[in-house]
């Protein structure tokens, strides 16, 4: 599902690769956490699956070339942001900012139909954030917020889902709730790729573990099911 | 005669107001307010060659702004600075260039003619000039009413809507270049200062009351034409001129719109 071969990015300006020479298969349906220290090269490896960063070597997901189809990829992958942040008079609500999600899906010229509404309204439901949908986006807490971009990301119904530090500004219950909603996903069928620097917060139906430190991976562990 | 050229100068104000506007939603959220007098210096840069090369200054003065709006993006990406820090190149670069042309030019009288792009004249709007205007402000909201998606994700984040599957370049490429080309065709019709007014106040107006983008895209243009029917009335009404009136009426509007906006009521 997602084949990285000899993989190197660099950020323009700098003479160091964040990631160097990755070597990565995620076969559909896989469960992957990617651990590793402060700057070890972690969101670099999700952006360049996305392919919102420029980079070398050969990349294949969902079946294509991501530099000859990186739009088409990218509306078939949900992805959260390490920390997004907005101000407080940011003019969009959050059911527009959960509705977005699906705009690269909907297409060019068409408007979103009864079934965008209804994903979004599921979506809505399923992350617990139906009081919020008039609120606008930018008074939110930061917990609600990162809630709120996990809904967008979730309402493309996408077949990957990449999450970056997902549970960074949640308390320990909506952290619990969140990786036991992230593991139901899965267990539906959804690939996912999760970064995070706290291996205590590594949800348990997890069953790989790939460590990067300094832009390469050193581990990649397959846990058996106990 | 004069009831003609009042109505047309109202239609003419107008139609500026709303397709500025529209376009000024998106200029105020992308921090780009400084689009307005670069596209206007450019266009001055493009009226002052016009006089030198001996070619109708007004068709030079749009193919400058017009220019500068076509390779403003791609030159800010390339870069890698803020669209705004460009415009403050590209303004420097042109004031200059215009100043360079109008030495160039033998006779000194004629540097008014290039000035006047910069100026313009609402009372001298002819029933061209009026159709040209209604054809840019259908187009403009046409544009706007087809890709409003792609508009609103950009504004919200460029990064988000790219990762969405929205291919962000052309879109905000496109945005860039319509606010250009409207600065550039309201110019010489309305002037520099009014398209400026029209492009910033009633959109930052218009953000004071809302924070849903549907409904900010639709009150600007409408805070726009309220502005421009107020200020030429006050015009008449007083003795002013046309353009600083409805400027000053678009400033007071969102001194208003600050001191009563909901968004920043406690409780």
């Amino acid at each position: 599902m997602i084949e990285l071969k000899n993989v190197s990015a660099i950020y323009e300006g700098e003479k160091i690769p964040s990631i160097k020479n990755i070597n990565l298969t995620v076969a559909r349906g896989e469960f992957v956490t990617i651990v590793g220290p402060n700057g070890a090269g972690k969101t670099t490896l999700l952006e360049t699956i996305n392919g919102l960063l420029e980079s070398e070597g050969k990349i294949s997901v969902l079946g294509m070339d991501l530099r000859k189809n990186g739009s088409q990829i990218r509306k078939r992958i949900g992805y959260v942001p390490q920390e997004f942040t907005c101000n407080s008079l940011t003019p969009f609500l959050v059911k527009d900012v959960i509705l977005m999600g699906r705009f690269g899906k909907i297409g060019l010229l068409k408007s979103p139909s009864a079934t965008d509404y209804q994903v979004v309204h599921h979506t809505m439901e399923f992350l617990s954030v139906v009081s919020l949908q008039n609120n606008p986006v930018g008074k939110l807490s930061g917990g609600q917020l990162q809630k709120v971009m996990i809904a967008r990301a979730l309402a493309k119904e996408p077949d990957i889902l990449l999450l970056d530090e997902p549970f960074s500004n949640l308390d320990l219950k909506a952290r619990s709730d969140i990786s036991l909603k992230i593991s139901s996903l899965h267990a539906r069928g959804l690939t996912v790729i999760m970064v995070i620097h706290d291996r205590s917060s590594i949800p348990e139906t997890c069953r790989r573990i790939i460590t990067i430190e300094n832009g390469e991976i050193t581990s990649d562990k397959k846990l058996e099911v106990t | 005669m004069l009831e003609r050229l009042i109505i047309l100068a109202v239609t003419g104000a107008v139609l500026t107001g709303i397709s500025c506007s529209l376009v000024g939603s998106f200029v105020v959220r992308m921090n780009l307010s400084s689009l307005g007098f670069c596209m206007s210096h450019a266009a001055f840069a493009g009226a002052a060659l016009g006089l030198v090369l001996s070619v109708n200054p007004l068709i030079m003065s749009i193919v400058f702004s017009t220019g500068v709006a076509i390779v403003l993006g791609p030159l800010a990406e390339k870069a890698k600075l803020p669209t705004n820090v460009i415009l403050g190149i590209i303004f420097s670069l042109m004031i200059s260039l215009g100043l360079i042309f109008l030495n160039l030019t033998p006779q000194t009288a004629m540097s008014s003619v290039a000035l006047s792009i910069l100026w313009g004249s609402i009372l001298g709007m002819t029933v061209q000039n009026v159709l040209f205007l209604l054809g840019l402000t259908c187009g403009t909201i046409l544009i706007f009413f087809l890709f409003f998606k792609e508009f609103q994700s950009i504004m919200f984040s460029r990064m988000l809507a790219e990762a969405s599957g929205i291919s962000t370049k052309p879109f905000y490429y496109l945005m860039l270049f319509l606010t250009g080309v409207t600065v550039a065709f309201s110019l010489k019709l309305v002037g520099g200062l009014l398209v400026f007014a029209l492009m910033v106040n009633p959109a930052s107006s218009a953000y004071q009351f809302s924070y849903d983008m549907k409904r900010i895209t639709i009150l600007a243009p409408l805070i726009g034409v309220i502005c421009c029917v107020a200020g030429i009335g006050v015009s008449f009404v007083l003795d002013l001129p046309v353009g600083s009136s409805i400027a000053v009426i678009s400033s007071v509007v969102f001194g208003l719109s600050v001191l009563v906006s909901p968004k920043r009521k406690r409780g």
